[in-house]
């Protein structure tokens, strides 16, 4: 059943609005009234978002068209489970993060902060966006926009190295986006339509397998950079020059998860599991996500550095999302899903605890940080509580997510993917928890800390505290928030549920009883 | 029914504009901003009845025919006017008005003598008269006389220019003569094989000529003189020289509009006049489609070496004629309309483009991009715009760029012409890298530099409040600035209204 609203589209509008806002009247108005958009923004959009969840757990969709965007396709927006998901995941989070933004950017006297949260709310409408789109050139024009609105903040300190690594990001993201169109393009050529679809609209043996295969290649591509997946995840990486709350947001809520959203959308939605499976796009799928979180966690075993460990921590679990869809389970589908809730919580806690250090502490490589737990306990709490829950250890999110992958691999035959991900667990444990251990031993690193310190002589007085509230609260609520999900998957707006539905339409039965 | 007389708003839409030219330099002796004014006003009724004559014949659903003195064709001129050149005419003389807006600060701060000042709106209204008249005209000499309008006015506008401008300017008057010369013989073949000018006559007794080598030798003759006039590679020789040097206000007038208007009777000649039958229309297409891969390629490769604004901005222009020209040779629905609303999009985007150039100019002296350091803190509305056209530029959604690659991404796929596709995307990906250079340097360079003497100086006797209120540019300069910026958005996001209302009935007509 399908409820004409405009909700859809007010919730996208209002950061649009906010980011027009903050940047015409950004410099002329005192800092608390700029952040003053940004919040209200960020909660009005999380009430239209939020207020939705009901009708669509109750069977409903949203539905707004506004006008016809090109010849035969509409710009339009359409509230199905798995969009309800993401957006309630992007706008929960962006008010957590707009605050934890405030805290850090005025802790560490970042310049350009008008830019900075006019791109941040840009970003956001194209979240949105993205979740809600009907159909690929609704989809694609949001997908667009958010590779443009990430730019300036990947960039944001606009020395050499951001500059190098704003080009890298352009590099792959525009490249796979051109892809990306041109299969939009074939598609609605050969189809006939764009919209969206529970289950793909692309018949298996439509077209020679080959042409289908590459037809649905270069449509993952666009969405394979985005969410990371070896060999495409260069620019991933490099992009943590940025400040931390943009790797925040990149590699935990707007940027990475769009991308495994895309991945979720082309294959669930356009071409459907049937005609993946036909093409054998999804074994290929497959095993690049297995290679992708195996050797990602590898590398992030010799990162010293915090937030480039956490990057290549990201790599890898989105790979966890790729796997899962690929898999093509019902129920590794809808754990999939439930892993883009999961992994937001958790990695967000992770990056906003890596900063919180890095502005109160100034340490940012890990040998430095010993005995930290003494100087930031809820912190570095915090922290240990999120690294369990990205191994997956049961009560947390993590584990839901992925005790659903493993049992669709199972159910499918596949239990090669089931032990992948069990070794993946391990190995997640084995590069975060040396990194909690580290944090709550002796303060081997004394002369570090001595130096991080004196480097910051002014701050000698904040020595012994932790975090200031407006970075303590937002992770501490993650991270509490990550623990419910795990011990009541369905707390709150029934994420849970929403998955479980999505997953049903997909792949037409079985899961609702 | 209709509230307005049609009877005469073709012909005067040209009309009006040639007694605000001529009117130009008599009023000046009058007073110093009078010839400006007239020009101006003419420019603008010529805009409104440019839109009112637009409304009319969508409303009407078939063309008008405008018959000069009352001469039927084929022996008159006649002015036929359908939805394609209807809305080409309202691009013409709403881009003509606001480059008349944007000059006279141009003109007031170069201390010319009024007469002086007066003759360059009458050349750049000549210009528009000009470009009004060729998409207006449905006979193939009087097309002619309206090109020579275009290129004796552009020759001026181009000479005026900055220190290089008349070495531009003969460069173009040489190539540019070639061109129309090369046109007038291709007529003359067409006018020895069927006896007629007028282009509907034209269709009609071509299809009863079978003497193929004289329509081969013409079609040939006709592609060179268009493919002159809008710089299609590898006849774009003059292009580049005279993008940059010409004068800078009218310089969004002849790299938005000027290259265009050409391409656009290219259309005419190649789908309404000539059979579509013919065998050997798919090597004519073919031929073109290559010229305009080229060009693609070569004007996005040539954008990436400079550093002087212009010079990108032109390079850009030679690749963006050509998916203009690719949309003919894709020649189904969905090619030409990607490529008619690339002429009107891509008009708004360099129009837009040459105008923050000019703005650049205009404050700072500003020629090259690597002098743009931190310039957007002093003008927000200028970079604001430059950012969203250039964004338009490489194809990005939701802007007008984006939309025109969409339908000929649409047309070549089902044709199955894959090559053009990759052609298309390797194009944006190129154009992403130079105008995000530009705006690395504007967003992230240091700033190099300072005010220039002549603000200044100005600025001493006023007090300093006074100043800061000021806009970055002259509001003349700032709105048509914001409206090509706008523009892009609106023919974005409304471009099926301009594909499904008014393009689908008259091209689906000649298809």
């Amino acid at each position: 059943m399908t409820i004409i609203s405009a909700r859809p589209f007010l919730a996208v509008a209002v950061s649009l609005l906010a980011a027009l806002l903050i940047l015409t009247l950004g410099n002329r108005v005192r800092p608390n009234v700029r952040e003053g958009i940004t919040l209200s923004a960020a909660v009005i959009k999380a009430v239209l978002v939020f207020s939705m969840v009901p009708a669509v757990l109750s069977g409903k969709e949203y539905y707004f068209c506004l006008w016809e965007i090109v010849d035969g396709v509409s710009l339009a927006f359409r509230t199905d489970p798995v969009g309800m998901i993401f957006a309630c995941v992007a706008s929960g989070l962006w008010i957590v993060t707009s605050i934890y933004s405030i805290g850090y950017m005025r802790g560490h006297h970042e310049k350009n902060q008008t830019g900075y949260f006019a791109a941040f709310a840009l970003c956001l409408s194209s979240a949105i966006g993205i979740s809600f789109a009907a159909n690929l050139v609704t989809f694609f024009i949001f997908y667009e926009m958010l590779t443009v609105a990430t730019y300036p903040l990947v960039a944001h300190y606009r020395d050499d190295k951001a500059k190098a690594s704003g080009r890298k990001y352009l590099a792959y993201t525009l490249i796979s986006g051109q892809l990306f169109f041109a299969a939009i393009a074939a598609v609605y050529v050969i189809y006939g339509t764009c919209d969206f679809r529970a289950g793909g609209f692309i018949e298996p043996g439509s077209l020679s397998a080959g042409i289908m295969l590459l037809l649905f290649f270069l449509m993952i591509g666009g969405g394979a950079v985005k969410a990371g997946v070896m060999p495409l995840h260069g620019w991933l990486p490099s992009a943590m020059v940025a400040p931390t709350p943009v790797s925040a947001l990149l590699h935990a809520v707007a940027v990475v998860k769009a991308g495994a959203f895309c991945v979720l959308r082309v294959v669930c939605y356009v071409f459907g599991p049937s005609a993946v499976s036909w093409c054998g796009g999804d074994k290929i799928l497959a095993w690049l996500a297995v290679a992708t979180i195996l050797l990602s966690s590898f590398i992030a075993m010799r990162k010293d550095n915090l937030k480039a460990r956490l990057a290549f921590s990201t790599v890898g679990q989105l790979s966890y999302i790729v796997l899962g869809i690929s898999v093509l389970a019902p129920y590794s589908i809808a754990g999939a899903m439930f892993h883009i809730v999961a992994h937001a919580f958790l990695k967000i806690t992770l990056f906003m605890c890596a900063g919180a250090i890095f502005v109160t502490a100034h340490l940012s490589e890990i040998s430095t940080m010993g005995g930290l737990a003494k100087r930031m306990p809820v912190t570095c709490a915090c922290f240990g509580l999120a690294s369990l829950g990205i191994a997956g250890l049961p009560l947390l999110a993590g584990f839901v997510s992925k005790f659903n992958i493993i049992r669709g691999a199972l159910m499918m035959g596949k239990p090669l993917f089931a032990a992948v991900l069990v070794a993946a667990a391990l190995l997640a444990l084995s590069y975060l928890i040396p990194v909690v251990r580290i944090f709550f031993g002796k303060s081997g690193g004394a002369e570090n800390m001595a130096s991080g310190a004196d480097g910051v002589g002014v701050h000698e007085h904040t020595a012994h505290r932790d975090a200031t509230p407006a970075m303590l609260i937002p992770i501490v609520i993650t991270a509490a928030i990550s623990l419910i999900l795990g011990i009541m998957p369905d707390a709150g707006p029934h994420l849970y549920d929403l998955a479980i539905m999505a997953a049903d339409a997909i792949t037409g039965g079985g899961l609702i009883v | 029914m209709s509230f307005f007389s049609m009877d005469h708003v073709p012909v005067l839409i040209v009309i009006i504009p040639l007694c605000g030219a001529a009117l130009c330099p008599l009023l000046s002796r009058f007073g110093p901003s009078l010839g400006k004014r007239a020009v101006i006003a003419a420019l603008f009724i010529a805009f409104i009845m440019s839109l009112v004559q637009l409304a009319y014949v969508i409303q009407s659903g078939e063309a008008v025919h405008y018959w000069l003195g009352g001469w039927r064709p084929p022996y008159g001129i006649e002015f036929v006017i359908d939805g394609v050149n209807g809305i080409i005419i309202v691009l013409v003389s709403f881009i003509g008005f606001m480059t008349a807006l944007f000059s006279s600060p141009f003109e007031e701060a170069s201390e010319t003598s009024p007469f002086r000042s007066a003759g360059y709106y009458s050349i750049l209204c000549f210009l528009v008269i000009g470009l009004l008249g060729l998409s207006s005209t449905g006979d193939a000499f009087n097309l002619y006389v309206f090109m020579e309008i275009v290129a004796l006015s552009g020759y001026g506008l181009i000479a005026i220019g900055e220190e290089k401008g008349p070495i531009a300017a003969f460069r173009y008057l040489l190539t540019g003569t070639i061109g129309a010369c090369a046109y007038l013989m291709g007529v003359g073949l067409l006018y020895s094989a069927t006896g007629t000018l007028n282009m509907a006559d034209l269709t009609l007794r071509l299809r009863e000529v079978d003497n193929l080598p004289v329509i081969a030798v013409a079609m040939a003759c006709i592609i060179v003189g268009f493919g002159i006039k809008m710089a299609l590679f590898p006849l774009h020789g003059w292009q580049p020289a005279a993008h940059s040097y010409a004068h800078p206000a009218a310089d969004p007038m002849i790299a938005g509009v000027m290259i265009k208007i050409p391409a656009y009777a290219m259309f005419r000649f190649f789908f309404c006049i000539f059979d579509s039958s013919l065998p050997m229309m798919k090597t004519v297409f073919t031929i073109i489609g290559i010229m305009a891969v080229l060009g693609i390629l070569y004007g996005s490769l040539k954008a990436l070496r400079y550093d002087k604004y212009n010079k990108i901005l032109a390079y850009s222009s030679i690749g963006q004629v050509g998916y203009i020209a690719l949309g003919f040779a894709i020649g189904n629905f969905y090619g030409i309309a990607g490529a008619v609303l690339h002429i009107l999009s891509h008009a708004f985007m360099k129009t837009g483009l040459f105008y923050t150039s000019a703005a650049f100019k205009y404050r700072y002296g500003i020629h090259y991009t690597d002098q743009l350091g931190q310039v957007y803190r002093k003008m927000p509305v200028t970079c604001a715009a430059l950012v969203v056209l250039s964004l338009s530029m490489i194809g990005l959604p939701p802007f007008a760029g984006f939309f025109s690659k969409w339908y000929l991404a649409l047309g070549a796929i089902r044709n199955g012409q894959y090559l053009y596709v990759a052609v298309l995307i390797i194009s944006s990906l190129l154009s992403a890298v130079y105008f995000f250079r530009i705006f690395e340097r504007l967003f992230m360079d240091e700033k190099t530099v300072t005010e220039p003497d002549k603000t200044a100086t100005s600025a001493v006797p006023a007090a300093p409040e006074a100043k800061r209120a000021k806009p970055e540019v002259p509001l003349r300069m700032l709105i048509p600035i914001g409206i090509a910026a706008l523009m892009v958005i609106a023919l974005g996001l409304g471009n099926s209204f301009i594909v499904n209302g008014i393009l689908k009935t008259t091209v689906m007509g000649v298809l």
